[in-house]
């Protein structure tokens, strides 16, 4: 509910600053129409969904990919499938004229192109191709100066967060998504990822050295990377109720682990921590909250500020 | 080769060989792995690090002889030498229970209902292929072929559903994986007593398994009592991979190819194959965890230990099959 009202809030904004901005100019731009006329958007990623909104096109979506769930508006789109499996019918019958999609496959670009449809891929694995992604998004549906501004306020958002750790001391952070099926390895966040660069905002070193992706690594590892601070995403809820019980249980057999010592384990449950969209100022403000906590009972030296 | 008969003596010592194999390479494999431990290290660090190790070496042990035991006797009495232990649907049945379990139920006794899931699902194949308490090893074969199927569809389907990060996360399972996050000591214990059992019913079975190899109007006529050797081994076989599966995942291959081997050496008597496929077993994967884990220490990336036994054991199976043992021994 929040997320919804916070997104009313940044729409109505928008508009109330797009309108005032049309009475003032004489000559009004065209990318100051709140809803292009005759553009009908697929959005095919969820952080795509995201920065749509943002930009005030919720209302021009049509299709969506099947985890495209945020706002909580976007939930009422019709989902199309995901990038490895479209309903191409669905899809068709939607009549989009558009379609964002963030992916490396020229496979499904070609398919979508060869349906009428003009396609975007474009790229989002790092904070300056975020960026890139939102310019490219409003040049292409005439909101450049929206873009502008949510850019900006990204920077801005990121530049906050760096100050309020800059004189405090950096961490070594393991993030890290669970298996909770079997409960076996663990997925970290390698050198390079976007995760890495959320993480250096934070104010936090990351402890898995090795430029890789998303790497799946044994806790012997882990024990040898000697965290000071672990967090754990433990996303998507279609799981068994005791998971996070199994993971806070599985982090205990490891003492030796600074984080383990110090009880500076974090399961948090907060997709947004990866989501390469409007929200990674929030993201960054987060983790710096969890990492930079002094312990407990103590308050964070981060204010807190909730997710829109 | 030239056998020489085998006397209580020779059994021992041979026993006592494929025990030292086994323990030689369980004591490398806690002493190597990711990282060195150096004596600099804190003691907290180096107990964490030899605890992990201690824990995927007896896991790799228990596992790799369950599975080597449940193929060589699948192989024998199936007579079929693509006969391995998930070929009744068993590791299906197990994947089922651990994967809804995780999903909808408990995560923290998860093997516990993948060993339930295997438990079903032998009964249910006994209840199919059986006819007026006969098992027929055909029927037995196709039942099992077809309830593998189903499973593979039903888990295709829950991995179809679910949200990619359980994706994954199934996905990562199938492929079988012994470094565990949580250890579950309870399991493995329950998983290696099962296992010696098994090892020892078997050698004590292993006479009539020559026979039954052989011929099953031969070993009837010699006074095996087929029917209730088939019943106790399938039974026994598939129980110990069940609890295998529950603990490990299906981890492939090694169940297959470690009977094939041994008899390559060792000749088709199975009193020598049956100490020798629960030690060889345990000593393979074991090594092929140890080498996962230092593909870890360079590369920063552990693969699955089923993938690897299948990618290395199979070329050099058919380095064994083309070239040294061609002449030698017939492959069962």
């Amino acid at each position: 509910m929040k997320h919804t009202i916070l997104y009313l809030v940044l729409a109505s904004a928008l508009a109330a600053g797009l309108v005032g901005g049309c009475r003032e100019s004489s000559a009004p731009e065209k990318d100051d129409q709140f809803e292009p006329k005759g553009m009908r958007i697929l959005s095919l990623t969820p952080n795509v969904t995201e920065i749509l909104f943002a930009l005030g096109l919720g209302n021009s979506i049509v299709g969506r990919s099947n985890y495209c769930e945020f706002p909580d508006e976007a939930k009422t789109i019709p989902a199309v499938g995901d990038t490895i499996n479209l309903n191409l019918e669905r899809i068709i019958s939607l009549e989009p004229t558009v379609a964002f999609i963030v992916t490396k496959r020229t496979d499904v670009v070609k398919t979508l192109d060869g349906l009428g449809i003009r396609t975007v891929a474009l790229e989002s694995d790092t904070m300056t191709e975020l960026l890139e992604t939102i310019e490219t998004i409003g040049h292409e549906t005439g909101r450049t100066a929206p873009a502008q501004t949510l850019i900006q306020d990204i920077r801005h958002d990121l530049d906050k967060v760096r100050r309020l750790v800059k004189d405090r001391p950096r961490p070594k952070v393991l993030f890290t998504f669970p298996m909770a099926i079997g409960s076996t390895n663990m997925m970290v966040a390698g050198r390079g990822t976007f995760v890495d660069e959320l993480l250096s905002v934070a104010g936090a070193e990351n402890a898995f050295p090795d430029a890789a992706d998303w790497p799946t690594i044994t806790p012997q590892r882990v024990v040898e990377l000697a965290p000071d601070v672990v967090i754990v995403n433990a996303v998507g809820n279609d799981a068994a109720p005791d998971r996070l019980e199994a993971i806070r249980r599985a982090w205990t057999n490891l003492p030796s682990v600074p984080a383990v010592a110090n009880s500076r384990v974090y399961i948090l449950e907060d997709a947004f921590l990866t989501i390469p969209g409007p929200a990674v100022g929030l993201a960054a403000r987060r983790l710096a909250q969890v990492i930079h906590k002094r312990g407990a009972g103590q308050p964070s030296p981060i204010p807190e500020r909730d997710r829109p | 080769m030239k056998t020489r008969p085998l006397t209580p003596r020779r059994y021992v010592l041979a026993l006592a060989g494929w025990v030292v194999l086994w323990l030689a390479v369980s004591a490398t494999a806690v002493a190597l792995g990711a990282e060195n431990i150096w004596a600099w290290d804190s003691w907290e660090k180096t107990r964490d690090v030899l605890n992990l190790r201690l824990y995927t070496v007896l896991t790799a042990g228990v596992v790799g002889a369950a599975l080597a035991l449940a193929g060589l006797a699948f192989q024998a009495l199936l007579r079929n030498p693509l006969a391995e232990p998930y070929i009744l649907g068993v590791s299906g049945g197990a994947g089922l229970g651990v994967i809804l379990s995780s999903l909808y139920l408990t995560a923290i006794a998860a093997p516990v209902f993948g060993f339930l899931g295997a438990l079903v699902t032998v009964a249910v194949v006994y209840a199919v292929a059986q006819r007026r308490g006969r098992l027929e090893p055909y029927t037995l074969l196709l039942t099992g072929v077809i309830i593998n199927a189903f499973y593979g569809a039903a888990i295709m389907l829950i991995t179809a559903l679910v949200s990619p990060e359980r994706r994954g996360e199934i996905a990562y399972w199938m492929m079988g994986t012994i470094s565990t996050f949580d250890p579950r000591w309870s399991l493995v214990a329950v998983v290696g007593g099962l296992a010696l059992a098994a090892a020892v019913l078997f050698a004590f079975l292993a006479k009539g398994f020559n026979l039954v190899a052989v011929g099953e109007d031969t070993a009837g006529a010699l006074g095996v009592p087929v029917d209730r050797l088939r019943l106790v081994t399938f039974v026994t076989a598939s129980l110990v991979t069940g609890a295998s599966v529950a603990l490990a995942g299906p981890i492939g291959f090694v169940g297959l190819i470690c009977p094939h081997l041994l008899r390559m050496v060792l000749g088709p008597d199975h009193r020598r194959l049956v100490p020798a496929a629960a030690c060889f077993g345990a000593s393979l994967l074991v090594a092929a965890d140890l080498v996962t884990r230092l593909l870890e220490g360079i590369s920063g990336v552990a693969p699955p230990v089923g993938v690897l036994t299948a990618m290395t054991g199979g070329p050099f199976f058919i380095y064994l099959l083309r070239t040294r043992w061609r002449r030698k021994s017939e492959i069962r």
